[in-house]
């Protein structure tokens, strides 16, 4: 297969790194949804990969697109999204191009989804374990009763929950208890690639940490691949082997999480370290990123972030920036990147 | 510290909220949630108090009685008034509300829900100036554009006939803001006003609150449950626990020496923006409850890690000074 240079520069940077073959290859992944006044880009051009065993995160604020890629990765676009362009290669095959039946059989037992709203993903009417049954039932069949309750106590035991829970509503479980329960119907199958869009939003920072720790914790014991999808970077931070920065619907910045961290290249990630607040370390200025994430209807010309960046040259006004590699591993797409210094 | 040279502006004394447990149209209620119970605390002039703690754990019923939203079951609020003397305007009702509605404001956590739909920019913000007969129209449109450009609405005159749903998020927040600060009140309470923001907008948001903050002199409560929002918005922290504040300290004290089990948990648990950094982990014990009726001891007995023979058979602790103005309800601190 051809591939386009920017994702094979990402798949060399990897192999002469981790010396691994990726799992996943999204490749110029390109998807818009058609509204009454005209296309939103949502994603333009995005390209990372993702290996057996490893967690990326991808981090932006609204907008940005990352739940499109997730969306795309499930095909589970809304009515009004379309794929444009570029392929989603899940070992040899592209997903993009098979069928919806055959797409079935990818979803939920070799990529399946976290969702965001844990109070929502649930069906009201139906205990929790009969609803994760019914998704084991799909993909692998039910034997007995029996062995799928033993299967759903497993789960349950898995992400920290009472197996004894199975038999309740979801009403009666708490925000934490449900999130947890949807994990363990994302792990029903044994999915190679769980997708975790933002897991942990509406829950409270000790039950937040508890539950990144058990879906580590599981992704380390499971040896799948995540993908993390969040707009808060200490999360990302916590969680991620790698991270993609995502703006206006492009790949600004993709690398390990230390070097994202240590030296920022592209502005934008940069502006974004700056502005979040911590509790650790000096109390430093907290720098405000001038203007609003652009319309996606019209983007901008050139680099997406030229109108609100301290760095923009001439040439950012006029042609979008490549994602190349900057530094071993270290992908940017920016024309004039934050200095790097030792 | 300059915010301790400030007269006190606000006070709350032993306020407490508690809400019938409705269990079915014609029984009477007999047993209440303790949403807030007995906290007592006080703000000075100029100085900005957080109230932070998980969902559930009173501070957004704190602020509903601050600004009167809700009427407490018992306790005082005392607020001083223009000749200096602190009222008590804890069961003031109608018009006797409406010089206190002057000096304190509320901003909201959901700028797209706070805002009605259907009036202008305009409207929204001189609506205080109105209901008070404060100014000509003349008078309240040039006050209007005036302080739109303060909050970062530039020019005014874009924003002034717009009406909400032309306006991002972003900048709604702002307009949520530029209408509590109309009429120049002393005290603003403000629940969760960046969380519905994204990073880079939420900067300037906190960033303009700080400034005029400064500028006007005005003092907030600020309720958040992110405590590095916390760090940069306020000079103390309260931590709220089931309806009790279980610790309160001054802000860099308070995150780097926590001493109740509770606030030391919470900040243990919160991620850090740093791949590198690693966290203790403290952990504690199952989950948040409500408090419905609550046993008569330490609200926190259930889940501490440090609990003992004594706290079992005593009642819920007292705030007590451990030295430097850093007050814990804790036995065993």
């Amino acid at each position: 297969m051809v591939r386009s240079t920017t994702v094979q520069d990402q798949i060399d940077a990897r192999q002469s790194l981790t010396r691994g073959n990726p799992l996943l290859v999204v490749e110029d992944l390109t998807m818009h949804y058609k509204t009454r006044k005209g296309d939103v880009s949502a994603v333009d051009n995005v390209s990372f990969t993702l290996a057996e065993g490893e967690s990326i995160g991808l981090v932006g604020e609204s907008g940005c697109g990352k739940t499109s890629v997730a969306l795309s990765l499930l095909r589970l676009l809304p009515e009004n999204g379309y794929f444009k362009g570029g392929h989603i290669w899940l070992g040899d095959t592209d997903i993009l191009e098979l069928s919806e039946k055959e797409m079935n059989d990818v979803r939920w037992a070799r990529i399946s989804m976290v969702f965001q709203a844990a109070m929502n993903a649930l069906n009201p009417v139906y205990k929790v374990g009969e609803q994760i049954i019914e998704a084991i039932d799909l993909h692998w069949g039910v034997g007995s009763q029996e062995q799928a309750r033993q299967r759903v106590a497993e789960l349950f035991e898995m992400v920290g929950l009472d197996p004894a829970m199975m038999d309740r509503y979801p009403h009666e479980y708490s925000g934490g208890m449900r999130q947890r329960a949807v994990i363990a119907m994302a792990l029903a199958v044994n999915p190679d690639i769980i997708i975790a869009d933002e897991p942990t939003t509406a829950l409270d920072v000790i039950v937040q940490d508890r539950i990144l720790q058990e879906l580590s914790n599981v992704q380390e014991k499971l040896g799948m691949s995540m993908i993390y999808i969040s707009h808060d970077i200490a999360v990302i931070a916590e969680v991620s082997d790698r991270i993609g920065v995502m703006y206006a619907g492009r790949m600004a910045e993709i690398a390990d999480a230390v070097s994202i961290f240590e030296r920022p290249l592209h502005p934008y990630t940069y502006a974004l370290m700056s502005a979040f607040p911590s509790i650790t370390g000096p109390k430093h200025d907290l720098v405000v990123v001038p203007g609003e994430p652009p319309d996606l209807l019209d983007p901008p010309s050139g680099c997406r972030f030229h109108p609100r960046c301290p760095n923009a040259i001439e040439r950012c006004r006029q042609e979008q920036p490549p994602l190349e590699e900057m530094e071993p591993g270290h992908f940017a797409a920016c024309w004039n990147p934050m200095e790097v210094t030792g | 510290m300059s915010d301790q040279n400030g007269r006190v502006l606000v006070k709350a004394e032993e306020l407490t909220k508690l809400f019938p447990v409705e269990t079915s149209l014609l029984t009477r209620a007999d047993s209440y949630i303790h949403a807030v119970d007995e906290v007592s605390f006080e703000i000075h002039e100029g100085e900005s108090l957080s109230l932070v703690g998980e969902s559930g754990c009173g501070k957004t019923t704190t602020g509903k009685l601050l600004v009167r939203l809700h009427e407490p079951t018992s306790g005082r609020i005392l607020i001083r008034d223009e000749e200096g003397n602190m009222e008590d305007i804890a069961h003031r009702k109608g018009r006797e509300m409406r010089a206190f509605r002057r000096r304190v404001q509320m901003i909201f956590q959901d700028p797209f829900e706070s805002l009605n739909p259907r009036r202008t920019i305009f409207d929204t913000v001189s609506e205080p100036l109105t209901v008070q007969g404060i100014g000509s129209l003349g008078e309240r449109e040039e006050r209007v554009a005036n302080l739109l450009e303060r909050v970062g609405l530039t020019p005014a005159s874009s924003f002034l006939f717009r009406f909400p749903h032309e306006l991002s998020g972003g900048q709604r927040q702002r307009v949520a803001i530029a209408r509590a600060l109309i009429i120049d009140p002393l005290f603003i309470v403000a629940d969760e006003p960046t969380s519905m923001l994204d990073v880079s907008i939420r900067t300037g948001v906190m960033n303009l609150m700080s400034e005029l903050a400064d500028e006007l002199n005005v003092s907030y409560l600020y309720i958040t449950h992110d405590l590095a929002v916390a760090r940069y918005m306020s000079q103390r922290i309260a931590v709220m626990y089931l309806g009790k504040i279980v610790e309160k300290a001054e802000t860099e004290e308070l995150l780097s020496n926590p001493l109740h089990p509770y606030s030391k948990a919470l900040i243990s648990a919160v991620p850090v923006p740093d791949p590198r950094y690693e966290r203790e982990a403290i952990p504690i014990k199952g989950g948040i409850s409500k408090p419905i009726d609550p046993e008569p001891i330490c609200r926190f007995y259930d889940r501490c890690p440090i609990r003992t023979e004594f706290c079992k058979n005593n009642p819920h602790p007292p705030l007590e000074d451990k030295g430097g103005g850093h007050l814990v309800a804790c036995y065993e601190v």
